[in-house]
């Protein structure tokens, strides 16, 4: 039997793009970050 | 009221940004609130904010990379929802 084209291709890379989104979406989680000290004790 | 881009905010007067190595610290005395502002150009672009009719120009003059607004727009818009940036 004949190889088939994907098999051929090795292990899969992502492209351009995926790289390009997965940056956005890491930058859109640690540009700001909330949380609350309420109850903290000896902060105010 | 959703966060626009093209209008002027500023920072609640209740609200003290501490200069930090990872971009800024501010914190509301008004609701007890403290966010962690993780870029330097986005604390840049905060202090910038009150100088500015819209946060658009703001971006812009502070040379954000359009590609960048987006994130920067949510990151905002997160903090005008938790009272930090008023509308000007």
């Amino acid at each position: 039997m004949e190889p088939t084209e994907l098999a051929d291709r090795g292990p899969a890379e992502p492209v351009p793009n995926e790289i390009e989104t997965d940056t956005e979406l890491v930058e859109e989680e640690l540009l700001v970050e909330e949380i609350s000290i309420d109850g903290m004790c000896g902060v105010y | 009221m959703a966060f626009d881009i093209d209008r002027a905010y500023r920072l609640h007067d209740r609200v003290a940004l501490r200069p930090e190595p990872f971009g800024a610290l501010a914190y509301h005395y008004g609701n007890r609130r403290l966010n962690f502002v993780r870029a330097h150009d986005l604390v840049t672009v905060i202090e910038s904010l009150a100088q500015h009719d819209t946060v658009r120009s703001a971006f812009a003059s502070a040379g954000i990379d359009a590609r960048r607004w987006p994130a920067f727009e949510k990151a905002l818009a997160s903090l005008a929802a938790s009272d930090f940036l008023v509308v000007a």
